[in-house]
């Protein structure tokens, strides 16, 4: 069992009284939807898994919700998103709908990428994927950055594109790839409105940060020696991300500087579906689930008099009961046909 | 038709700049690609004459700018990357593969990625074993995948411009001991379609097919060869993926004679896949065991004896001839 040395980050200041009046009720309670969306599809999507229903690699956001929902209330839609394989949360959040990627778990023609990207590889129009190599999507991510700046110096190439930063999420483990290294230094010494997302679950699959990254915490340590700013958020409180993420696009899109975040999160389940996660004790896991972000979320709203206890239950009802829909609709879609198995290795 | 005198550096820098000219989110990148003016100075003037946005000096860094360029490329720019030498590009070799190759197939037709990586591959002069390699049967191996590899002036300018329009990967492999030769070509533009092979010269008794540099061995080699009444087909392949199969099979139906001639080594090689191809389609026709020319099994050494011991040699390629027609 690794010994667990925590790290002293200075955790971003949230205001959370100006936060609920800015989102106001309807917003809070739409982000908090989408939450439940995550949960339960990944949830039923997990048991589906355990019927032999979907294959392959499977790998759960569960526990990390707060994170990118927090990051697209700040940021909207109309960016660049790139994620690792841990990528079912971003595609719903992104406007892929439940019924198309689980299609695609069930590797149904009718599914995200047509039945041949599978739970790792899920697309939207401005998310570039769902990356299966540890590391692989940070140069994909400053490359967008790049796109951005090259639209903004030749207008007549931008065809309406108005994006204004590209926003990467990887793992503590992907920080000692070399593509990291290579990615922020390129960003920095061109000036690429990138934000670099660490979500720091702690675990690169069974070994643990501290027995892979030398110098903790990561982004206020490693972010300096890029010349680029560095801030940490506290991955469970959907209010801290969202004021963090907030933060760093305002002052992204007036300095056109990448920037690299460190979000300190949980991950309720092993690195992957055949990980039994024998690595962390019982005690640890339940200590973590303590603070599940949904739990923080639903204290919060209803402090604030937005959401009771039976609201929040209908509301996962409702979540749940889409889930099983699409559930539905993978079990009777069809198989890709054989026939059009080779086309679209190459574009037209 | 006006035409003129070029070598292949220049056939290569006017395909760059006139379709940097025809398309605003054309633009190259690369280590020494600006302010050096290329290291072998392909890209001489370049950067003069359209600015370091379009002409971009990148640090030595291939993973990153490989991987950001096809990034770029997925938002709807159309970079040409530089490798000062294909070897390099094995240090950012994941991103080409995993991202920019799968990337059109896995994304459920969303996402291509036209983008252009080109540069010199194989042997120069005495560079020794991690600066030699030719990379066109390591990276044939993938499909999503175009690999280009012209062998004169002519064909650099055109297949580099029907590259640069494409939408998918291109592997554009340059060689650098013939980035001087000369060639007379068009003035006016011109674009030569990917998939075509060409036949460099007819002959009736044996086909000979090769690629690149080797093509003009090649070519010593028929000459020599006319000498003594032996008349060889000479094919150049021109683009190695998608592979010209019918003329290949075309020429050794009539010739029912086959050498084929690569710079790379011998296993799992270009002329592994081209001799299978042939023995397939061809079997009845052949009347005789097609040989090999390739490099020999060894990383490149650096002694101009040794060097040239593990190259295919116009004495080889003839050598190999003589034995099919014996």
């Amino acid at each position: 069992m690794a010994e667990k040395k925590k790290p002293h980050p200075n955790i971003f200041a949230h205001d959370l009284e100006k936060i609920v009046k800015e989102l106001g009720k309807e917003a809070l309670i739409e982000n908090l939807k989408k939450m439940l969306l995550i949960r339960n599809f990944e949830t039923r999507a997990e048991a589906a898994y355990l019927q032999g229903k979907v294959g392959g690699f499977f790998h759960a956001y569960t526990g990390q919700e707060a994170v990118q929902t927090a990051a697209l209330a700040a940021m909207g839609n109309n960016q660049w998103w790139i994620t690792s394989y841990r990528c079912h949360a971003l595609a719903l959040l992104l406007g892929a709908t439940p019924v198309e990627l689980m299609d695609e778990l069930f590797g149904k023609v009718t599914g995200n990428a047509k039945g041949r990207g599978g739970s790792m590889h899920f697309f939207t129009e401005n998310l570039l994927g769902g990356f299966g190599i540890v590391g692989g999507q940070i140069p994909i991510a400053t490359g967008a950055a790049f796109a951005i700046n090259y639209k903004k110096k030749f207008p007549n190439i931008a065809n309406g594109d108005s994006k204004d930063v590209a926003i990467c999420f990887f793992g503590d483990g992907a920080v000692v790839q070399g593509s990291f290294h290579e990615s922020l230094n390129l960003a920095s010494l061109w000036n690429l409105p990138c934000i670099y997302v660490i979500e720091n679950n702690e675990w690169g699959m069974g070994t643990h940060v501290d027995r892979a990254v030398c110098v903790q915490p990561i982004a206020e340590t490693k972010a300096p020696g890029y010349r680029m700013k560095a801030y940490s958020f506290d991955g469970m409180d959907f209010f801290n991300c969202y004021g963090g993420f907030k933060h760093v696009f305002e002052e992204v899109k007036k300095t056109s500087r990448p920037v690299l975040v460190e979000i300190y999160t949980e991950r309720f389940k092993g690195h992957s579906i055949s990980d039994p996660g024998l690595y962390r004790s019982k005690d640890d896991l339940a200590k973590c689930m303590e603070r599940d972000p949904l739990v923080i979320m639903l204290k919060a709203l209803s402090t604030h008099g937005i959401l009771s206890e039976d609201e929040y239950k209908a509301l996962d009802k409702e979540q749940k009961d889409i889930v099983l829909e699409s559930l539905k609709h993978a079990e009777e879609a069809p198989w890709p046909d054989p026939i059009h198995l080779e086309e679209d290795v190459y574009a037209p | 038709m006006s035409s003129q005198q070029i070598d292949i550096r220049e056939a290569i820098r006017q395909a760059i700049d006139e379709e940097m000219a025809r398309d605003e989110r054309v633009h190259i990148l690369g280590e020494e690609v600006a302010e050096y003016n290329g290291a072998y100075k392909v890209t001489k003037g370049m950067l003069e004459k359209w600015g370091p946005d379009r002409v971009i000096d990148t640090p030595i860094s291939e993973l990153g700018f490989a991987g950001l360029a096809i990034g770029a490329a997925m938002c709807g720019l159309r970079p040409i990357v530089e490798f000062m030498s294909f070897n390099f590009s094995f240090v950012g070799c994941d991103q080409i593969i995993s991202n920019a190759i799968k990337m059109f197939y896995m994304s459920g037709s969303r996402f291509s990625v036209p983008i252009v990586f080109r540069g010199p591959n194989g042997a120069a002069a005495q560079v020794s074993s991690q600066h030699s390699h030719c990379v066109e049967a390591l990276y044939g191996n993938l499909p999503g995948l175009i690999v280009l590899a012209p062998a004169n002036a002519y064909d650099a300018k055109g297949l580099l411009k029907t590259a640069i329009r494409n939408n998918n990967p291109v592997l554009f492999l340059e060689n650098e001991l013939s980035y001087g030769l000369k060639m007379e070509i068009p003035t006016e533009e011109y674009l030569i379609p990917i998939g075509k092979a060409n036949i460099v010269r007819e002959g009736k008794h044996i086909t000979l097919v090769s690629h690149s540099r080797m093509v003009d061995l090649c070519t010593e080699a028929a000459n020599e060869l006319a000498g003594k009444g032996i008349e060889v087909e000479v094919i150049d392949l021109r683009s190695i993926r998608p592979l010209d199969l019918p003329t290949i099979l075309d020429s050794v139906r009539k010739t029912h004679m086959c050498v084929l001639v690569e710079e790379g080594h011998v296993f799992s090689g270009i002329c592994a896949e081209v001799g299978f191809e042939i023995q397939q389609h061809c079997f009845d026709f052949l009347d005789a065991p097609i040989e090999r020319v390739c490099q020999r099994e060894t990383p490149m050494p650096y002694s101009k004896v040794l060097e040239k011991e593990t190259m295919p040699t116009k004495e080889r390629i003839i050598a190999a001839i003589e034995r099919v027609l014996r």
